[in-house]
């Protein structure tokens, strides 16, 4: 407790216990692995409302979880998020046997093909032992060897336009094929593309989930998850499988996708995108920060824009830049590419200086819309071009394997 | 003594023979109207009285029975009250040289004094008293124009019940009228193609589909000119020839639209429903079936601007059209089949904030609101779209004039490839069938081997390289080709809806 001068109202009122943040750092964390005390790490866990620095708190006060257990109630005013909800649920689960909550949770776990991992055991990923406060309990199926790659994190705004789209491609295969670990938040848009394409150059992905493993969210991408899981990747969550939570928690998958990375790609964010907020998380974390720049107009880049202006990420200026800054290297990429003519080279190659849509080619080459209409029907049939829907098209990895010099300078 | 005279009735946009018969016996004093008589029918008792005794005759006091043959088909509207009169007053022997009757229907409502009036689809009506192989028809005066129309069949028309008989017992001949030559089609009240900045792709498309009657889709963020294009295709029309407007006029005639001066129309209609259109209201119905829009639109265009705002149940109900070019609506007693080979021209906004797909905007919509507001225009409607295109805000159009092409170039074009297509086959390319439509005669080889390799590509549906071959077939015919080439085949793919979803 601190003095009545420095008490802060606001807390006092809602009858709060006012703290300091604790850091993990200073806990001592020696002696408390064995098996009844890593029980109660996950029973503890499960208390409503009780995040990474609630549990730091309460450790630091009470000395070990089970400690903290047996303290029951007297921990609702370390919990700031839900404490009627915590208070409710320490007077349900008072006496219950931690060893028995633990089993059911890795019993769930294991109908998932993963398992439940603590701070406190070897299996947690060493990158999140910098983390402060760390997550204390993960739960995570497929590989988890997966989680002691060197990773990035390639994040951006579930509307993501087709030039974020094919920019998240682009980038996520550069850091696939350079051996790193793609980590996202599986959202539609440009994390499903950043896994995606991690997967389609033989590389490994990561997907942090704000959801349980056995909830997918969102379910649209249940069959990415598991297409993650089958190429050697991994699926990690802070949310216990089998619980009915209320809503997916995004801001401790963000937090946690900015810890299991050493670096984050922002590859496009309009103002206020989640994807700014995992942007913040990576600056107060330390991680280095690269965001991909829009054009000046385009609203859907204004959150990367300003990043960069504000000096708070590097800016990214191709995939091939990235990787020299992160010190890594990509072989080149292999694949026949098909014959083109003419015109499907120039616009090939208008393309690969930057996507168009028929209206500024016309600009650009002089050529009618129906020859270009048929020129990117040829391109898209061939996987060179897409369009993801929109008016403008874009160059895929497939073309961007062959260069602007190899498209321009076929002739006849 | 029994009367027999002939009238018809409408049947959806079609109308069958009917024959009046009248039976005057002694018995209780009393008019019975049998044969599915519907309520106006019934009601004809009251104004056939007032009318006889108003125009100076007399309703017998005997029993006087009606039955419209064949009695077994429901009957409605007005249309049998002159016959049902002038059946009265023959077998009351009230009409010197009653013989003149056969070989003449008699179609018209009486009004109280005896008046003659008008009735709707007096042009099928009339048709249909031609097909049973009557020489005369005699109509109220002020349908006379309309129903001279058919050919093959003397027209009078007649102002008054008085006048009908003095017609019919020679005392009074009544001119028979003439058929007004067809007016040629007055040009569209529509903007000019040149007024729409950028958007080559759009109006291409739009020259496409008009030229080969493809049902076309324009999807794009608001004030991208997707109205502006949908208002300005009605004038790359091209006018409706005789047989069409013979049918389209038909159908206006059941519906009462047409215009009374003139009564065959050559514009092709174009029809803008609002968005609040009931699913009846659109492809026909109601207890006495009445072409819809989709009808009223027939050899011309069905425009629905804001298509995704319009209720789903409405907008299915336009799949049996889209594909077969005639609606069919079930009743209790048989099915109704309406003519409704229009053409669709729809615009969207791709999803409720209408920034969708696009590269400059972010689209401010939740991802479930935004499926939700795409499927409201369904998946089997959109394989049912020839031609999709996404359009783009003006912001990233080329400032610079395109060539911008004024309204009467483009519908040159249309034109001779619509002469084209006639000559070719005798219809418009979207009218030929499946089993035609991948042939080495029709498509040509290499357009043929084209589309099925490029379709395989692209994992495109049979249903999707039927439409494209149609749409293949158009631009080779706008660029006068003989056979359908490669780049004609890629170009058609190219407005595809599945493109890049």
């Amino acid at each position: 407790m601190i003095g009545v001068g420095t008490r802060d109202p606001g807390t006092a009122e809602r009858g709060v216990v006012p703290q300091r943040p604790v850091s993990w750092h200073a806990l001592d964390l020696r002696g408390l692995d064995g098996p009844a005390e890593r029980a109660a790490w996950v029973a503890l866990s499960l208390v409503p409302g009780m995040g990474p620095a609630g549990f730091a708190a309460v450790l630091h006060r009470f000395g070990s979880a089970q400690a903290a257990l047996r303290a029951g109630v007297e921990l609702v005013p370390y919990i700031h998020r839900a404490p009627a909800a915590a208070a409710e649920h320490l007077r349900q689960h008072a006496g219950q046997d931690p060893a028995g909550v633990l089993r059911r949770a890795e019993a769930a776990m294991a109908r998932v093909g993963g398992r439940v991992i603590t701070a406190v055991d070897d299996a947690y990923p060493g990158i999140l032992c910098h983390l402060d406060p760390r997550p204390p309990v993960l739960y995570v199926s497929g590989n988890q060897a997966a989680l002691e790659g060197t990773a990035v994190a390639v994040v951006g705004t579930r509307r993501a336009s087709g030039y974020g789209r094919s920019t998240a491609i682009d980038i996520a295969d550069a850091l696939a094929r350079a051996g790193m670990v793609v980590v996202s938040g599986l959202a539609l848009g440009i994390d499903g593309e950043a896994h995606r394409a991690a997967i389609d150059a033989d590389g490994t992905s990561v997907a942090v989930l704000p959801s349980p493993l056995d909830r997918v969210y969102p379910p649209r991408h249940a069959d990415l998850a598991r297409r993650i899981v089958a190429t050697g990747g991994a699926l990690v969550s802070e949310v216990p499988p089998g619980v009915a939570i209320g809503r997916p928690d995004f801001a401790r998958r963000n937090r946690l996708i900015v810890g299991l990375s050493s670096a984050v790609v922002v590859v496009e964010a309009p103002d206020r995108s989640g994807a700014l907020l995992t942007a913040a998380l990576a600056i107060s974390l330390g991680r280095e920060l690269y965001a991909v720049p829009g054009p000046i107009d385009a609203v859907a880049s204004r959150g990367c824009n300003r990043l960069i202006a504000d000096q708070s990420a590097s800016i990214v200026t191709s995939s091939g830049a990235l990787l020299q800054r992160l010190g890594a290297f990509a072989p080149g990429r292999r694949g026949t590419l098909p014959a083109l003519s003419d015109v499907e080279g120039l616009v090939l190659g208008q393309l690969l200086r930057r996507s168009a849509s028929i209206e500024e080619l016309m600009g650009r080459l002089g050529m009618p819309a129906a020859a270009l209409a048929s020129a990117l029907t040829f391109l898209e049939a061939r996987g060179l071009a897409t369009s993801y829907g929109g008016a403008t098209f874009h160059p895929t990895l497939l073309a961007r394997g062959r260069g602007t010099r190899g498209a321009e300078q076929r002739g006849p | 003594m029994l009367a027999q005279v002939s009238t018809a009735t409408i049947i959806g946009v079609d109308a069958v023979p009917v024959r009046v018969e009248v039976d005057v016996a002694f018995g209780l004093p009393g008019l019975t109207i049998v044969g599915l008589a519907g309520g106006a029918v019934l009601e004809a008792r009251e104004r056939v009285r007032s009318a006889i005794r108003n125009s100076g005759f007399e309703v017998p006091a005997r029993r006087i029975t009606v039955n419209l043959a064949p009695a077994d088909l429901p009957k409605e509207g007005t249309a049998y009250d002159l016959a049902i009169a002038v059946g009265i007053l023959a077998a009351s022997g009230q009409l010197p040289r009653a013989a003149s009757l056969a070989g003449m229907a008699l179609i018209g409502e009486l009004a109280l004094d005896g008046g003659l009036r008008r009735v709707p689809g007096v042009l099928a009506l009339v048709d249909a008293a031609r097909w049973a192989g009557l020489g005369e028809a005699l109509v109220a005066a002020e349908a006379a124009a309309e129903a001279a129309v058919v050919r093959g069949i003397q027209v009078v028309g007649a102002a008054t019940l008085g006048e009908v008989i003095g017609h019919l017992s020679a005392t009074a001949r009544l001119a028979t009228a003439t058929a007004a030559p067809i007016p040629e089609a007055r040009p569209a009240d529509a903007p000019d193609l040149a007024a729409v900045i950028g958007q080559s792709v759009a109006r291409r498309a739009l020259e496409i589909a008009v030229a080969g009657r493809h049902h076309c889709f324009l999807e794009g963020p608001p004030g991208t000119g997707k109205t502006l294009l949908l208002r300005a295709a009605r004038g790359l029309l091209p006018q409706l020839d005789d047989d069409e407007a013979g049918e389209v006029s038909r159908i206006y005639s059941v519906a009462g639209l047409l215009d009374r001066r003139a009564p065959v129309r050559r514009e092709r209609p174009v029809r803008e429903p609002h968005h609040t259109v009931s699913p009846q209201a659109l492809v026909g119905g109601g207890p006495r079936v009445r072409p819809g829009e989709a009808s009223l639109a027939h050899h011309g265009l069905l425009v629905l601007d804001e298509v995704r705002h319009f209720r789903p149940d409405a907008l299915d109900a336009l799949r049996q059209p889209l594909e077969s070019g005639s609606v069919s609506i079930a009743r209790v007693d048989g099915a109704v089949t309406l003519p409704a080979r229009f053409q669709l021209l729809a615009a969207a906004n791709a999803c409720p904030c209408g920034w969708r797909g696009s590269e400059r905007h972010a689209c401010t919509c939740d991802e479930a609101a935004a499926r939700r507001y795409a499927t409201r225009f369904s998946g089997p409607l959109r394989d049912r779209i020839d031609l999709w295109v996404r359009m783009e805000e003006p912001a990233r159009v080329a400032r610079e004039t395109d060539g911008r092409e004024p309204t009467h170039a483009v519908a040159a074009r249309i034109g001779a490839a619509r002469a084209r297509q006639v000559d070719r086959q005798g219809c418009l390319n979207a009218d030929v069938p499946p089993q035609d439509l991948l042939t080495d005669a029709w498509l040509g080889s290499a357009g043929a081997r084209t589309l099925v390799r490029e379709g395989q590509r692209l994992a495109l549906s049979p249903r999707r390289l039927h439409r494209a071959a149609r749409v293949a077939r158009t631009i080779a015919d706008l660029e006068r080709a003989e056979r359908v080439g490669r780049g004609h085949v890629m170009e058609a793919l190219f407005y595809r809806p599945e493109a890049g979803r």
